[in-house]
Parts: C-alpha cells; sequence; structure tokens
C-alpha cells in the first residue's frame, strides 16, 4: 500500500508536514496496513514534537572578512597584522580576537572554501537568504521561510520565523511565514502585549466576532474569514504564556553575562529562548562588517561583541540538550579582498570566504576546503552557495528538491542544484 | 532609405563589417533609426480594438453596462442592487481621494438631492489633488515593490512627487509611459528615470517589467525557455531586451551629493563582436620581439593603451607586469550584459555555456515584430521601443491600463494576476475590457476619462453580493470587497484620529516597522507604509494582511489613544456631546466605518452597554472592535 498524494495533500492541510510524516511512519505499519489514519496523524505529532529541528542563523551584515574571523593568514602581507590562535582542536587556528569561539571548535565546522559571484550587498545578501539571484518578476521566499513552511511546530503559538533585526521576506510563500522583527531582542516586542486585561480583551473579542458576523452576511464573507484567522494567530500570540521567551530577564545573571550585554548579545540569548519555545528559524543580524575603511579597529569591536555571544550560544544550547537539534550559522553575504586597500581597508569579495556552522547533526570540530597562502583563490572543495542550502537542507531533515508553486505557475524548488557537502555529516 | 537600412541590420549576422558601416552610417546622422515592419505584423490584427460610434465617458459606460447585463442574463444571474449612498460614497472617495469620508460628509450626500450627484461627486474629486496623491503612492508601489536594485528606493519621493504631478495634471498615459522607458537624467532630481533606477539598467529586468507593467504580458518566463503556456519563444524576450543595452547607470562621483544618473552609453565598443588578431596585435606593437607587451608598447595604440591596465588585471597570470600571447589569447570574457553598465550590442545567453559570450540579438518588439538596426543608439532605440508599445495599432498597452483600473476600482480584473494577460490567457468579458480599452484610445489615454467611465458604471456602483460567497458569484454581478493600501489606512487613521500625521513613536515600532526613504518628511506615513503597503499587482486573493499588522491594529499606541474615552480624544467627545447611546453609536460608526449602524449592529452593541455596565468602557471596546474589523481595512 502507497501512500496517495492525495493523502499527503489532507495531511499538509492539516499543518502536518510531508516530510516528518514519511520520518515517522515506518514503511511497515503503512504496508501492513495495521495504522488508522487517525493513528497514523498522532503518531505523526507526537514524532514531530519529538524531532522539533530549527535553524539559527548569526547574520554577519556587510560582509564579515574572512582574514580577521576564521581564515587568518599571518604568514603573509595579505594577512594584516592579525594573528591565527589555536582552538580546542588540534590543527585548526582562527584569528585572533575570537578566543571564546576557540574553545567551542569541537562543536563547530569551518567552511573556508565558500565561493560566489555576487558582490553587491543586496543582491548577494538576497541571494544567500533565498538561495536564489534577485528578479523583479517572482519575489522568492526566503530559506527561513521555506524551513518553517517544512517543519513548523503545531503547537507553537509564536510566528514560527522571527528576526533579530530587518530581513528576507517570506515571498510568494506569504503572511504565515513572514518574519516576526524584533527590534530591541531583551524587550517585549511592540504591539504584542494587550493594553487591556486578558479579561477584558476576551469581552472585545466576542463584542468583535459578533460585529463581523454582521459584514460576513452584508458580503464580506472571505475578509471576515481572513480577518478571523489572522486574529485568532495575533490573539494567540497576545494571550499565550510562550511571549515569556520574548523576556530574558529571568535568565541567571551569570548566562546573561556570557552572552554579554549587548545588542547581539542579548540577540543570541533569545535566539535560544525562542528555539526552546519552538520557534523554526531565528535570525540575529550584527550590522557592520562593511569595513572599507577603519578595518581592523573595528574588526575589533565587531569581533568583542561577536565573540562571547557565538561561543555561549553554543555552549549554552549544548548543556540543554538542544544542540543537537538546533542548526547554527554564522555567515555574512561575501567576504573581503585579501589585499588591503590603499585605505587600510577591505572590499567586497565573494570569490573565496568562509562561514561557521554548529549543531543540528553536524560533525564538528574539522575545517572544509582551504584558501591559496595569499587567500585569493579556493585551493580545494569549493562550495558553492546551494550546496549550503542543500547541507543545511539535510540537517533539517528537509527535502531540497520540495516544490513550491509561484504566482505564475512555475514549480520552484527549495534550493535549485548544489549538492549536500557530505564531510560535514561524516 | 528604408529598405537599405532594414537590409543591412538583417545581413549584418552574417558580415560585421556591413553592420559597422551601417552603425557608422547612423553615428554620422545619415540615416535615422529606420523601424523594418515585418509581414508577420499582420497577426497581431485579429487582435484589435472594437471601434466605437461614441467616445464619451457617459455612452462608453453604459455600453459597459449593456455588454455586462446580457451576459449575466444568459448566466441566469441578477445582479446586486445599487450600492446605497453611504457606501456609494466611502467607495468613491477611497478610490479616487485615497481617503474615508467625514461623517458630515456622508450626511450632507445623503440628504443631497437628484439624480446627478453621484456623477457631481465623481468629477469633483477627479478634479482634486487628491486623486494624483493616491494613485501616485499606488504607482511608487508598483515600480519599487518589484525593485531589483536596493539603492533605488531613496529616489521614491522624487518619484512619487513626479507622477503626482503628471496624474494631478491628466497628462495621458502614453506620454507618461515614453517618459519612463526614454528617462535619461539624475535620478535624485528625475522622477522619470524611476523604473530604470529600480532595476539598475540591467536589459532583461527592464524588459520584464516593460512587459508586465506596460503591456500585461509576463514574457520573462521566456528568459531561460520559450514560454510554457504562450506562443513566446526565447528570442521574443531577449530581442525586446536589446532595446535596452545601451542604458548605464552611473554613479555620481564628485560633489557632497551621492546620486545615479541614468544616461546613453553610445560611445561603448561592441567588445564581443569579433576576436582579437593576435598576430596583428604583435606585429604592431610588440617593437622588442619579445613575445610580450609592456604598457609603453600598448600605448602606441590609442585605444589599446587606455584599456592595458584594465586587462592586465583580469590577464596577467604570472603576474610579471606585461601579457604574453598566450595570456591574451586566454584573456576571461568580461561578464556578459554588465547590468547598467552599457554596452553596444545585447548578447542572448548560451544557457548550455554561461561562459560563451552569447549571441548578438537585434531588437525586436514581439507585439507588432518591428525592430531596429545594431547600432542604433540608445534613445533611438528606447524611443523607437516606447513608440510603438504606445501605438494605438498594439492592444494590449490599452487593454493593460484599463485591467489595472477596473481590477482596483471593482476588485477583480477581466484578467487575473492583472498583470498575466496576453494572447494565450481567458479573460472573463474579455468584450467589456476591449470596449473599455477602445474608448481609452479614443479618448488619447486619457487617464480620468476611464477613471470618470468605470466610476459611472452600475457595475462600479453595485452593492456587495449578501446571499452568496465571493468566489461563485459572476463576474461584476456585485462589488467585491477590496483590501485598503497602506496610505488608505494612514489616511483613515489620521482622519479618525483628527490629526494631521502620525508621529513615528506612535506606531510603537515593533515587528516590521522601517524608515523608508520617501518618509522622512513624514515618519509616521513611512513606518505607516512599511508596515501596511503591499505590492499592488498582487491578486485581492492573496492579500490576508498580516501577524504584525493585526498587533499593531489591537495594541499599538495609536490605536490606544484612538479608543480611549477619557481625556481630550475623539471618542471622550463624541460621548460627552450625545449622551444619547444610539446617537454616540451613529457617531461613532460615521467615524470609522462612514456609515450608520444596521438595527442588528445597534442591537449588538446596545447588549454589550449593557453587559458592561460602564459606559465609557463598553465605547472603548466598540470603537476597538470597529478599528479592528475587516469592514475598516475594506473598501466594500
Amino acid at each position: 500500500m502507497h501512500l496517495t498524494r492525495h493523502e499527503h495533500v489532507c495531511l499538509t492541510r492539516r499543518g502536518v508536514s510531508r516530510r516528518s510524516f514519511l520520518h515517522a511512519v515506518s514503511a511497515g505499519a503503512v504496508a501492513a496496513g495495521s495504522l488508522s489514519f487517525r493513528d497514523l496523524l498522532s503518531l505523526e505529532a507526537a514524532e514531530l514534537r519529538k524531532q522539533g529541528r530549527s535553524m539559527i542563523l548569526l547574520w554577519m551584515a556587510g560582509g564579515p572578512s574572512q582574514l580577521e574571523t576564521f581564515d587568518p593568514k599571518p604568514g603573509h602581507e595579505n594577512g594584516g597584522p592579525t594573528e591565527a590562535i589555536k582552538t580546542s582542536v588540534p590543527g585548526i587556528r582562527i584569528a585572533g580576537g575570537w578566543e571564546k569561539t576557540a574553545q567551542v571548535m569541537d562543536d563547530m565546522a569551518l567552511i573556508r572554501s565558500m565561493t560566489n559571484k555576487e558582490g553587491n550587498h543586496q543582491r548577494a545578501t538576497y541571494q544567500m537568504h533565498t538561495g536564489y539571484v534577485p528578479s523583479g518578476s517572482v519575489k522568492h521566499p526566503s530559506f527561513a521561510a521555506c524551513v518553517a513552511e517544512q517543519i513548523k511546530s503545531e503547537d507553537l503559538d509564536l510566528p514560527s520565523v522571527v528576526s533579530v533585526g530587518q530581513t528576507q521576506g517570506a515571498g510568494f510563500l506569504g503572511a504565515q511565514y513572514e518574519p516576526f522583527v524584533v527590534q530591541n531582542p531583551g524587550q517585549m516586542p511592540q504591539n504584542v502585549a494587550a493594553s487591556v486585561s486578558g479579561k477584558r480583551l476576551k469581552q472585545r473579542l466576542g463584542l468583535f466576532g459578533k460585529l463581523e458576523d454582521q459584514f460576513a452576511q452584508r458580503g464580506g464573507q472571505t475578509v471576515v474569514d481572513n480577518q478571523r484567522q489572522l486574529y485568532d494567530n495575533a490573539t494567540g500570540i497576545v494571550l499565550s504564556e510562550q511571549t515569556k521567551a520574548f523576556d530574558i530577564s529571568e535568565e541567571a545573571d551569570g548566562l546573561k553575562a556570557a552572552y554579554g550585554d549587548t545588542q547581539f548579545g542579548r540577540g543570541c540569548l533569545l535566539a535560544r529562548r525562542l528555539v526552546e519555545t519552538g520557534v523554526s528559524f531565528v535570525e540575529v543580524r550584527k550590522n557592520g562588517w562593511d569595513t572599507h575603511t577603519d578595518h581592523f579597529d573595528r574588526i575589533e569591536a565587531l569581533t568583542a561583541e561577536t565573540d562571547p555571544a557565538f561561543a555561549a550560544l553554543i555552549t549554552d544550547l549544548k548543556q540543554r540538550g538542544l544542540l543537537e537539534k538546533t542548526v547554527v550559522v554564522w555567515m555574512g553575504e561575501f567576504g573581503r579582498t585579501p589585499k588591503l586597500s590603499a585605505r587600510g581597508g577591505r572590499n567586497h569579495y565573494p570569490r573565496a570566504f568562509n562561514l561557521a556552522l554548529a549543531g543540528g547533526g553536524i560533525q564538528g570540530g574539522q575545517v572544509i576546503g582551504s584558501t591559496t597562502d595569499d587567500g585569493t583563490a579556493i585551493k580545494d572543495r569549493p562550495v558553492a552557495v546551494p550546496d549550503l542550502l542543500c547541507s543545511l537542507c539535510q540537517s533539517l531533515g528537509i527535502d531540497p528538491r520540495y516544490e513550491h508553486i509561484s504566482p505564475l505557475g512555475r514549480p520552484m524548488k527549495i534550493v535549485d542544484g548544489g549538492d549536500v557537502v557530505s564531510e560535514l555529516f561524516a | 532609405m528604408r529598405t537599405l537600412s532594414a537590409a543591412n541590420a538583417r545581413r549584418s549576422h552574417a558580415h560585421p563589417s556591413l553592420a559597422r558601416w551601417s552603425a557608422i552610417l547612423l553615428i554620422a546622422g545619415l540615416v535615422g533609426p529606420v523601424m523594418a515592419v515585418s509581414l508577420a505584423s499582420a497577426g497581431v490584427r485579429k487582435d484589435a480594438l472594437p471601434k466605437l460610434k461614441h467616445k464619451s465617458a457617459e455612452s462608453v459606460a453604459r455600453k459597459v453596462d449593456q455588454q455586462i447585463l446580457e451576459s449575466l442574463a444568459a448566466q441566469n444571474v441578477v445582479p446586486a442592487g445599487q450600492a446605497t449612498d453611504e457606501d456609494f460614497l466611502r467607495r468613491v472617495s477611497l478610490d479616487l481621494t485615497g481617503r474615508i469620508p467625514t461623517p458630515e460628509e456622508v450626511t450632507l450626500f445623503g440628504l443631497t438631492p437628484g439624480d446627478e450627484k453621484r456623477a457631481d461627486t465623481i468629477g469633483r474629486m477627479l478634479e482634486s489633488d487628491d486623486f494624483g496623491k493616491t494613485w501616485g503612492s499606488y504607482w511608487r508601489e508598483v515600480i519599487f515593490s518589484r525593485a531589483t536594485e536596493m539603492r533605488s528606493r531613496r529616489s521614491q519621493g522624487v518619484f512619487e512627487e513626479w507622477i503626482v504631478e503628471k496624474l494631478n495634471d491628466n497628462r495621458s498615459w502614453d506620454e507618461i509611459t515614453t517618459e519612463l522607458l526614454t528617462a535619461t537624467g539624475d535620478t535624485s532630481e528625475d522622477g522619470s528615470t524611476a523604473l530604470i533606477f529600480a532595476h539598475g539598467g540591467d536589459a532583461a529586468e527592464l524588459a520584464s517589467e516593460t512587459s508586465r507593467i506596460f503591456l500585461g504580458i509576463q514574457i520573462q518566463c521566456a528568459n531561460c525557455h520559450d514560454h510554457p503556456y504562450d506562443t513566446f519563444k526565447r528570442e521574443d524576450f531577449h530581442e525586446l531586451a536589446a532595446f535596452f543595452p545601451r542604458v548605464r547607470l552611473r554613479r555620481e562621483k564628485d560633489g557632497k551629493k551621492r546620486t545615479f544618473h541614468v544616461e546613453s552609453a553610445d560611445n561603448v565598443r561592441d567588445d564581443n563582436r569579433q576576436p582579437i588578431d593576435l598576430d596583428q596585435v604583435f606585429r604592431f606593437l610588440d617593437r622588442n620581439r619579445d613575445g610580450k607587451l609592456t604598457k609603453q608598447e600598448a600605448r602606441r595604440n590609442k585605444q589599446f593603451g587606455k584599456r592595458f591596465a584594465r586587462i592586465m588585471k583580469r590577464g596577467d597570470k604570472d603576474s610579471d607586469g606585461a601579457l604574453s600571447r598566450e595570456e591574451l589569447k586566454d584573456l576571461p570574457e568580461l561578464p556578459q550584459n554588465r547590468p547598467g553598465r552599457g554596452r553596444a550590442e545585447y548578447y542572448m545567453p548560451d544557457l548550455d555555456n554561461p561562459t560563451d559570450p552569447g549571441t548578438r540579438t537585434e531588437p525586436v518588439f514581439f507585439v507588432s515584430n518591428q525592430s531596429v538596426p545594431f547600432g542604433t543608439e540608445d534613445l533611438d532605440r528606447r524611443g523607437a521601443l516606447a513608440e510603438s508599445i504606445v501605438s494605438p495599432r498594439d492592444p494590449w498597452f490599452a487593454r493593460a491600463f484599463v485591467n489595472r483600473v477596473w481590477a482596483e476600482l471593482l476588485g477583480a480584473g477581466f484578467y487575473d494576476p492583472i498583470d498575466d494577460m496576453g494572447p494565450q490567457r481567458t479573460a472573463e468579458l474579455r468584450d467589456v475590457l476591449d470596449t473599455l480599452a477602445a474608448g481609452f484610445v479614443a479618448n488619447g489615454y486619457d487617464i480620468k476619462w476611464l477613471y470618470r467611465t468605470i466610476a459611472l458604471t452600475d457595475a462600479y456602483q453595485r452593492s456587495m453580493s449578501g446571499d452568496e460567497s465571493d468566489s461563485t458569484s459572476p463576474a461584476f454581478a456585485a462589488m467585491s470587497p477590496t483590501r485598503l493600501r497602506g496610505d488608505q489606512i494612514y489616511n483613515a487613521v489620521t482622519q479618525i484620529l483628527g490629526v494631521k500625521r502620525l508621529g513615528k513613536r506612535s506606531l510603537g515600532g515593533g515587528g516590521g516597522m522601517r524608515m523608508m526613504g520617501y518618509g522622512r518628511d513624514n515618519a509616521g506615513r513611512g513606518a505607516f507604509a512599511a508596515l501596511f503597503n503591499y505590492d499592488p499587482s498582487t491578486p485581492q486573493a492573496d492579500l490576508m494582511g498580516n501577524i504584525p499588522q493585526a498587533l499593531f491594529m489591537m495594541n499599538s499606541p495609536v490605536t490606544n489613544g484612538a479608543v480611549k474615552g477619557r481625556g481630550n480624544t475623539v471618542l471622550a467627545r463624541t460621548l460627552h456631546e450625545f449622551s444619547d447611546d444610539s446617537a454616540a453609536l451613529s457617531e461613532v460608526y460615521l467615524r470609522v466605518l462612514s456609515r450608520e449602524p444596521t438595527e442588528a449592529e445597534a442591537e449588538i452593541c446596545r447588549q454589550h452597554i449593557t453587559e458592561t455596565g460602564n459606559r465609557t468602557e463598553a465605547f472603548e471596546d466598540i470603537m476597538w472592535s470597529l478599528l479592528n474589523s475587516s469592514e475598516f481595512l475594506t473598501k466594500r
């Protein structure tokens, strides 16, 4: 007995993703016909909760220099004054300033051979967030939206995609997967707290519902149905206990200090609280990596904020048993020119750059690929954007060739092309 | 002369030298950019628009209604009745002025006698400056919500000012289109550069958007392959893109002002035309015969000398400061069709071989098959395309605009999505669309004429369907509710609050709020637009709002201020002024929804007042419910 397409569709409509359904139901049980449809559904729901996979993207906006992060070149003039320091993994050295991150290298994989063609901030940011280059004719959904669409938890009252700072939208996947943007991590997002008591809000909603029925009868049925769905979700957030996840004040002072009392530190701590609550995708943005001038001074300040938060996040996730289910990605839209400019800065360089990964089943303590001594070219194992996204799909248990249909009827895969970087999962 | 030039252009595929001659002749101004009309254009004729006996707004509106009624009668459908004065006034105010009527306007309109009051109101609103403002913001969103060059967003305000003035002066749609397609100049001063700036001057994106916006045809599906369900070939797309390769977007370097200029790159050599003749190059330039060209040697040829440094950057593999024969031979190709940098000709990429220079492609407009020869200057190319697009012989130009405006006003288009029309698509009531399009052409693409005509139809003035769900009722038998755009909601909210503008703080920030360039003079409007605006080409069925919008309406400082029943607020004043609950209720309904409550609604509200036992709080709840209602966010 095969699962028919019809059953898949029904399941998807009930909000159960096809992927986890296939994971959940052993072929044997289905073949024996021993499970009723209802059994399948409840089994599925349990499996989904158990899985609870998620992704945290630490977005280094502006394009972080690979030479001052995870691919230092101390022996070469291109390397500048940056030193290479030892990490917890013998043989892996990263740039000075990243001392705390160096201590969690056992859990991290570095890719030093990322390569791409887009050297314009907007285009590259779009591409790294969607897997596609921008086009006026279609608004590609963000990878975050695709992930949430596939694995979001049904028990979650909060939005399934949250971003600390502005980011790419859900494109044609629609409002349900739009990122919920938090500007000030640590504070309650504005407009989430009700201005009246819960009791009064429910009274209001009662009145509101009755008046909405009147408009539905006058010809507004469709818009009323939409509005009701939306307000059910919004009210769910407002009244939910889960909004406590946004409040980081109850965390221990020591832990808060480990993350750092900075915008990015609070954002990372918030990210952990959100994935713990069941949010599928959290992005935390760190601006300022576009270091055309004052390069080394600015890098020092950026690193001082980023390093402790990144390391604390990985340690914290691990201690709570969340790291195995949460893939963490540290990256920006491109790297920077190995050769220092006349102004002592580094310009945009998509040809060879680096990123760091942890969790989600990724084998830590390894480096993938390498660059030439002067850092200008990939020496071995080039990794392109689709390869990276395929690997993230693998980590999240998503089929990268799953097709969404664009508004003009064109099927679009979550990731077009590319292969899983299999060494990551070795 | 015409035949000669066209023949040259055709032959030029095989004889580059001939093409060069014609190019030189063109540059010398000996021949103009002569349009070559192919016989194949006869195929378009069967698409032609009908002839109209009368072209006045009133008579075309009558014809439209007659055609719709015939169609409905054939389906045994009785259309919905005429909308009430309240519903009509709110609808037409939102459509033609972008705001809701005040309680006073609603009352006055209801009391005005006579058959002409609706037509008079339409005429008056079309003459108000608010007409240009509301549709100017609409067009800003049409263009910029698909922008691929994000830095163009800083020019949104410049564009909006430009188009508002055009619309209020009632400049014709063909004039506006031509200016957008042929623009050159400073993007921070000249709003007509918006479309080109929005796509960084990229020929392929400009082809897509030109076709989508002005013709309603999604030709870009043919970018990589023949169109899947239309007859367009891959060549059709790239031949359209070939009208734009010479567009250049130049960053202003000097001076304090950071800006971009849209320019014509007519002095750029067609660098992919011929492979370099290495023997010849070395024979003339390599003086010491060491098989390498140095900077000094390269200088002997003025052109080559100028480009030497750049070629060295790409080609000097062994970094010896000179170019060997091998290095020159293996010179990496320049990236194809470098967007916005300006190239002499357009090259259609070879999909199987991305490093291949591609096929040099002649500009041909797929609707009329009109072409211009290789070598034609930028503004002549773009001018020829614009002329061909706005020609009355191109029925899709008029249809696309009519379909868009009709869909905005009626809530559903003849074609849906509104920008996906074309010969292979099926339309609802295509004869009605064609009647309007013919009238639009006959009136010289007069934009206000079109709005007047549509607003005068019975179809526009029908009420919503009370007993059937919107999706099952036949086209235009009843009004379809449509979602308000961000600017309309902003205007409604400020009017209800009785303030001129909202401060940024009052919006609550939070989810999704962001400053937009054009909003700098009015932070509240910009942030509001960022939260509530949407791409106006999105089908109504896909517009469902989002969580941050709902949270804003539920809990923001704006809402909290509006619903407060104590202190110096609109609601508090209303409650003070009208001690009678029913009168106060009418006032609140008129202010928020521009109508009186129905008896059933009044009953629900009175019950709530009784149950709550606190008049102020009960009215706060009512005001909150109305502001959050789907009706408030909807044009009914």
